[in-house]
This record gives C-alpha cells, sequence and structure tokens, in this order.
C-alpha cells in the first residue's frame, strides 16, 4: 500500500488519467493527451514512455494540422473482433480484443423494417470507422459475429427483421466486409457476453433471460452456451402462459410472448397513452407514469413463474436478467423475484437473481467474443462462413 | 393523446419573400417528448420553417401558439428565452474562437462579479459534448481545426446550454460520417426519452424513420402529408415528397 500524496501515488493516478483517455478518445496525439488531461506535455510524454514499455500503450508516427505528433492507442492483448446485433430498430456494433482492453462501440437507430442491404451495408461501413477510432487495420480485425433476433435462425412465420427472411446475412456481410461471418442467436451472445464480461464470471451454470421485444433465454452449463439440437434451446417465450390464449407465431396457443411481447404491451397502453414503443414505455415508467408503471410490473408478474418453473428444471447458480425491460430495474426484476422466491427450492431469490452488468451492447460484445473464439477453435461456437 | 395543448401548433404559416412564396398556409404540431421530422425536396420550404421557429424569419402570415399561447418569436434570443434551441444549416459558430467559446457564444456563464466563469464554461461543455458523444479531446483548439462531425457535434452541444423544451435541427446529419450519424441519432432519442420535442429535418429517409414519431411532408411549401413513422412505409413517404400523392388536407 502506497502512502497516498506520495510521488509514486502521484504517478499512478497520472498514469491512469491518461489510460482513461485514451480509452475514451481512441487514438489520440500526446499534445491532445495533454489538453484532455490537464497534465504537462512532458509529464505525459514520460508516463506514455512508460506504459509503452509495459506493452498498455503502443505509438506511432502521426500528422495533426500539418504538423508531426505522436499518436498513441492501446496495445490490443489479442487480435480484434467485431460484433454487430442487429434488431427491428436498431444497428450496434462493438470492436473489442478478447481482454476488453481494447473497446469501441456504437448505436445507430434504424427505422420500420429496413432494408437489409442498407443495414448490412452501414454495419460495415462502422466496422472501417471503429477500427480507425481505435487506431488499429482492418487486417487486425479476425472475425465479424452478428448476433440476430431468433426468427432468422429457425422456422418461424413472419419475425422481427421483415424482408429479412431469405437473406444469407452471413454471406452479405462477408463480401462487404471481407471477414469471416459468425452468425448468433442474440440470446446467447449477450449470455456469452455477461459470462466473459459481466455478472456470470466463473458461473458454471446459468440462465439468461432477455427480456425486449421477446422473452428468449440462453442456458449456460459448464461455462459453455448450451445450444439445442433440433431447435433453439431457451425458448422460454413459447412456453405456455394461457391454453385459451392467442395463437403464437410459433404456431402453438397462448405462448408467454403473446402475453408480454413489445406488441402486447403497446396494445395495453394503446387506448390511454396511444402508440408507444418498450424504449418509450421504459422511459416513461422511469419518469413516474403510473400506467406504463403498472404494465412493466404485470409484465414481471407473468414472467416470474414461468421462469421460476423453468429454473427448477436446471436449478442454476445464477439468474442474469437482461434487455430494455430490465433497464427499468427493481420495477421489473421485483415481480421476478418474488415468484422465485415462492419456489424454496430454488434457494435464496436474493442470490439467485443477478442484476445485468453491461450496458444495451451486451449482444454485439457477445457476438464479437463468439466469433473470436470460432477462429481460435473452429468447431462448436456459431456456423463459420466466408 | 394528452389533454394538456401542445408545445408547439404552427397554424397557416406563410412566409413570402417578394413574389417568392417560401412557406404558404403550412400548419404544424409539436408535442412534448415528440420528434417530428420534416422532410422535402430542396426549397419546399423545410428550412424556411426552421427559421421562422427559429426567430430568424417573421411570418407573413399564420400564428405561433406555445404551449397553448399566442406567442411571437421576435429574434432568436426571443427564441431562446422561450425554450427553443435550435442548429441551422449553415453554421452559426466562430471559427476562430475555441470550442468552449462557440459552446457558450452569446450566453457565456458569468461568476458572481459579472466575470467569465471559464473553470465553469470549460466543465458544462466538456459535459454537454460527452452528451452527444463527441470525441474533442482538446476544448481549447480553434473549432476550423475540428472535423465536419466535431462542428456538428459542437453546434448540437450548444442546443444544450439553454436547457431548452424544443430543439430543431436542421440536416444534422449531413455530412457526416455513419458512426457519427448513429451518435447524433442516439442522441435524438436521448432528448425525446428526457420529455424534450424535437424538431428533425433532413433528406436521408433512412436516418428520419429511425427516430422520428411523425413524418410532415413539405412540398413546394405547403403541407402534403403527415405520416407515422412506425406506420407509412418508405415508399409512401417518398411519394408524397416526390408529387406522386397529393394528400387533402383534413
Amino acid at each position: 500500500m502506497r502512502a497516498p500524496g506520495s510521488q509514486s501515488s502521484l504517478r499512478e493516478a497520472n498514469s491512469q488519467r491518461i489510460l482513461e483517455a485514451v480509452r475514451t478518445f481512441g487514438a489520440i496525439t500526446q499534445v491532445e493527451l495533454a489538453a484532455a488531461t490537464g497534465l504537462s506535455a512532458a509529464t505525459v510524454s514520460n508516463i506514455v514512455k512508460q506504459l509503452e514499455c509495459d506493452s498498455v500503450l503502443v505509438t506511432s508516427a502521426t500528422t495533426r494540422s500539418g504538423r508531426r505528433a505522436q499518436q498513441v492507442s492501446l496495445a490490443p492483448t489479442s487480435q480484434l473482433a467485431f460484433g454487430v446485433h442487429i434488431t427491428a430498430r436498431s444497428l450496434r456494433t462493438y470492436l473489442g480484443d478478447i481482454s476488453n482492453t481494447v473497446q469501441h462501440s456504437s448505436e445507430l437507430p434504424l427505422p420500420v423494417d429496413h432494408r437489409f442491404d442498407t443495414t448490412l451495408d452501414r454495419a460495415a461501413l462502422l466496422l472501417g470507422e471503429a477500427v480507425e477510432e481505435v487506431g488499429a487495420t482492418l487486417d487486425d480485425v479476425v472475425a465479424v459475429g452478428v448476433a440476430l433476433p431468433p426468427n432468422l435462425l429457425a422456422t418461424m412465420t413472419g419475425g422481427a427483421l421483415h424482408g429479412w427472411e431469405d437473406v444469407d446475412v452471413a454471406e452479405t456481410l462477408s463480401r462487404r466486409a471481407n471477414r469471416p461471418v459468425v452468425l448468433e442467436q442474440q440470446a446467447d451472445a449477450a449470455a456469452m457476453a455477461e459470462a466473459r464480461f459481466g455478472s456470470l464470471r466463473g458461473s458454471s451454470c446459468a440462465i439468461y433471460v432477455r427480456a425486449e421485444e421477446t422473452i428468449e433465454a440462453a442456458i449456460l452449463i459448464r461455462g459453455q452456451l448450451h445450444r439445442g439440437i433440433r431447435g433453439p434451446a431457451g425458448a422460454l417465450g413459447h412456453v405456455q402462459v394461457d391454453p385459451s390464449g392467442p395463437i403464437c407465431r410459433c404456431g402453438a396457443r397462448g405462448c408467454l410472448n403473446t402475453a408480454v411481447s413489445e406488441d402486447a404491451l403497446a396494445d395495453l397502453l394503446r387506448l390511454s397513452h396511444g402508440p408507444m414503443n418498450l424504449r418509450q414505455i421504459v422511459a416513461s415508467a422511469q419518469r413516474g407514469d403510473a400506467g406504463c408503471r403498472q404494465v412493466i410490473a404485470d409484465t414481471g408478474a407473468v414472467v416470474g413463474p414461468v421462469l421460476a418453473n423453468s429454473a427448477l428444471m436446471l436449478h442454476p447458480e445464477a439468474i442474469v436478467i437482461g434487455g430494455a425491460l430490465a433497464t427499468a430495474g427493481e420495477l421489473f426484476l421485483g415481480p421476478i423475484r418474488d415468484a422465485l422466491r415462492a419456489r424454496p427450492l430454488l434457494g435464496s431469490a436474493d442470490e439467485l437473481l443477478v442484476a445485468s452488468e453491461l450496458t444495451r451492447h451486451a449482444e454485439a460484445i457477445g457476438a464479437a467474443a463468439l466469433a473470436y473464439d470460432s477462429v481460435q477453435t473452429p468447431g462448436p461456437a456459431g456456423r463459420i462462413v466466408g | 393523446m394528452s389533454p394538456s395543448a401542445p408545445l408547439l401548433r404552427l397554424t397557416g404559416i406563410s412566409m413570402f419573400f417578394g413574389g417568392v412564396h417560401a412557406a404558404e398556409d403550412v400548419d404544424l404540431v409539436v408535442e412534448a417528448g415528440e420528434v417530428v421530422a420534416l422532410v422535402g425536396d430542396n426549397a419546399a420550404g423545410k428550412s424556411t420553417l426552421a427559421r421562422v421557429i427559429g426567430g430568424v424569419y417573421q411570418p407573413t402570415a399564420g400564428t405561433i401558439e406555445w404551449h397553448g399561447r399566442p406567442v411571437s418569436i421576435s429574434s432568436p434570443r426571443a427564441a431562446t428565452e422561450l425554450g427553443i434551441a435550435s442548429v441551422f444549416q449553415e453554421s452559426s459558430l466562430v471559427e476562430n474562437l475555441d470550442v468552449t467559446d462557440n459552446v457558450f457564444l452569446g450566453q457565456e456563464l458569468r461568476s458572481r462579479w459579472g466575470l467569465l466563469d471559464a473553470t465553469r464554461m470549460t466543465e458544462l461543455a466538456k459535459q454537454h459534448l460527452g452528451a452527444v458523444n463527441s470525441r474533442i479531446p482538446d476544448l481549447t483548439v480553434p473549432l476550423r481545426t475540428l472535423s465536419a462531425g466535431q462542428r456538428q457535434c459542437v453546434a448540437i452541444a450548444r442546443t444544450l446550454v439553454s436547457s431548452p423544451s424544443l430543439v430543431v435541427l436542421d440536416e444534422p446529419t449531413a455530412s457526416l460520417s455513419v458512426s457519427q450519424t448513429a451518435d447524433v441519432l442516439s442522441y435524438v432519442q436521448d432528448l425525446r426519452d428526457r420529455g424534450l420535442g424535437v424538431i428533425l429535418i433532413g433528406h436521408n429517409l433512412t436516418d428520419i424513420r429511425a427516430v422520428a414519431d411523425r413524418v410532415e411532408v413539405l412540398r413546394h411549401g405547403r403541407n402534403n402529408g403527415s405520416f407515422s413513422a412506425t406506420a407509412a412505409s418508405y415508399e409512401d413517404v417518398l411519394a408524397a415528397i416526390t408529387g406522386a400523392t397529393h394528400v387533402a388536407r383534413t
């Protein structure tokens, strides 16, 4: 333990500041580093030299406003992988190395019924821009992982991405980005991200629930994703909750997804609040709107028992809830915890239910991790094309 | 939706420049927490309308209601005081001032003794620029050294200074890269989540439809249709812009 205020602890704090700035701004010149951190040019130069010796940073010669400058960027611990997550209304990307040292993410909102060619083209462009911003080259990227809604990987009528049903996403993207592409279920990708970098680190058996447009789940056994043999595993949204309910997209009757999908929640609010999407419902609930709070709490109360029943089959170490509904916090998680508590065999519900540690980019982060794995050990992880 | 009056209501706005009818009898309503897109060909009257709302032009005819109260927006300063912040197409930034000065241009913070409060302005400028996810490491460089995308971030960060309730963005993603476009569009969504009204003007229907709740089409200075961004198809909106369909006013 170093004494606070000593020379060495000051130096350590300054190193932290410099690393923080490089992480925020990506590739940055030493002069800009001095301005961003408020440290003197000499201090920056010394610390950068030290960190370069420790293989934390790398420097290269560049020019800024016509003058020679020293560009500083993070030294990746491995080659990079690019993760893409495509949903009905957004394109999220993530570029990182295996230890998450280098990381760059972005989120592009998309229109209703976005076209596959425009969206995949933009994904490829975002890859190029992200690589440039972290100060790497395209050759450093070993593979691209794409996390997709379930309808593209299973046979279902009408799905989250209209007009994408017959599109070969892996082939199209690998041609544009000139990299091998791996496809993944979005819930599996998010679970992988939690297992590598989030709250499932070190868990051997866990359930990840992605509560967003629909309810999907992923199962981790011995730290590995459990994949279904003839169809997707973790189809929590297709557990029956109402034998006399409407017909689901999967063809069965009264699935959980017919009761609590984004469309179902929007229908509940249409008369009183007008048309809303999930993001707006969660935002309104957080601002204190009573109707939206009620809808989210009731959703938790419907999902909770289904999850508790399924968990009995597996008795996992941890259950993580992610997705947009989870960002509503206790409002959504409270009723789920109550349902888990009602099954004493599961043990302490407070220990079982863990909050997600990752942001909205979990799926893209997981897709990148799985893409990286697929290149290292070709085989079980995802499908490789390209 | 809400029983209260809309944030902004324009009724029968006309703007004539001599014989040129830039806008004729245009209606527009913006609710709080709503993103309204204004689309149309060149010279459809989009930017004219933005300038009327921003207090740059005085309309030849028509009424403007703000929170249900008739107002006249006599100058850009009056618009700012009402709570309307605008980013116009041609930059209103000063090339030889630094980033912080530009963010606070015309609305500088002063300390108790009437002196400029540079420390707080730098802090807030960093915060506002962070909100638009801009990657400008050095706020003391003159604006002319920044890229087009970084300048756009500065222009948008400017709007945050006055804590507005309506933000008007005229072609905010023109000349931006995809990742910068992503940041600007995400920022528009954040504004809506915070309950602000947003008027978004643009050409690129993909970007517009991504964040708008409602798309209002202007054609030759007149309204030519109003579409729900989630229900209307790309082709419907395009047909209204090009004049393939004429939408009768209700």
